[in-house]
């Protein structure tokens, strides 16, 4: 069986490959649109359209598009700093005034827990999650395995909760909106159910 | 442009049937982007930005690439990102580290090309 999902991945913190030389090329003139990602969950291969919105964070609000249609919603912030735990509420706000789900699955992930140099405690970050009926994770940044798990935590989630993905009986596809009725979904792409 | 060097993969070794023969990773992390027999062979082509440039280097560099594998469909890809539109295509990275371009998206077919020789056959 295949699932297809529509998710929001919102990083307080950028992750990235940079050396001392050089940069990476598209993150840093182009910039990423959306990933897919193969997951598998109890034996079902989970495919997700990823709109990192790392890539927009400097213009500051994301457009309501961002949000709309999505199941998931990931928020990433960086436990050594403050202010990326500050700015999760604002995410969390936009989310729940723009998201057309009512039972959008949420989850926080509080990365970097390797780092000497914690300001955020796991209580703070659970008591925060527990307010906006979120999950709570916490990853480290030398390995990507948290973020991973995190994905396959969610998609776990979103499965066992009625009504987000049941009603489609075949697959929700993604393709390009041509910009008919109203207002583009996903950063422009949306989500239909086949 | 510069520099501009074509390299060419052993293309007998990377291929059986006109298909990839191993899985593909990324170049610069563990990342993999397309499972083995997933992408058809093309000679095509076209010029993509340089995948490096120096942290003070302004303008893009762009090389011309021939060797591609053909992906009918975004979802075919185990993990893939891609760019915002610029010159009328998106550019393919790695869903991971983000590097890139690895290849590029025609928005009118909604086929995808990777380039060969940007990314590792594992």
């Amino acid at each position: 069986m295949s699932i297809y999902l529509c998710f929001v991945v919102v990083f307080s913190l950028l992750l990235r490959f940079i050396t001392d030389h050089f940069d990476p090329n598209v993150s840093a003139t182009i910039g990423v649109d959306f990933k897919t990602k193969k997951v598998t969950v109890d034996g079902n291969t989970v495919k997700l359209a990823i709109w990192d919105t790392a890539g927009v964070e400097r213009f500051r609000t994301l457009t309501p598009s961002y949000y709309r249609n999505a199941q998931g919603a990931i928020v990433v912030y960086d436990v050594s700093r403050r202010d990326t735990f500050n700015k999760m509420q604002t995410w969390l706000d936009e989310l729940d005034t723009y998201t057309t789900k009512r039972n959008i699955v949420k989850m926080i992930v509080g990365n970097k827990i390797d780092k000497d140099t914690r300001e955020v405690t796991r209580e703070e970050g659970i008591k925060f999650a527990k307010r906006h009926s979120a999950l709570y994770i916490e990853s480290s940044a030398k390995t990507r395995d948290g973020v991973e798990c995190a994905f396959e935590e969610l998609v776990q989630k979103i499965i066992q909760t009625p009504g987000l993905w049941e009603a489609s009986a075949g697959t929700i596809t993604v393709s390009q909106d041509e910009g008919q009725g109203g207002l583009p979904k996903c950063g422009g792409w949306t989500c239909s159910m086949n | 442009m510069t520099n501009t060097v074509i390299v060419s993969p052993d293309l007998e070794a990377l291929l059986q049937n006109g298909l990839n023969k191993s899985a593909l990773t990324c170049l610069h992390c563990p990342s993999r982007i397309l499972n083995p027999s997933v992408g058809n062979y093309i000679e095509k082509e076209f010029s993509l930005p340089s995948m490096t440039k120096q942290k003070d280097q302004t303008d893009i560099e762009k090389h011309p690439v021939k060797d591609f594998l053909k992906v009918a469909d975004m979802f075919q890809f185990e993990n893939v990102g891609f760019s915002h539109t610029a010159d009328g295509v998106k550019y393919l990275t790695c869903a991971d580290c983000e590097m890139g371009p690895i290849g590029w998206h025609d928005l009118q077919t909604k086929e995808c090309f990777v380039a060969l020789s940007r990314v590792r056959s594992s």
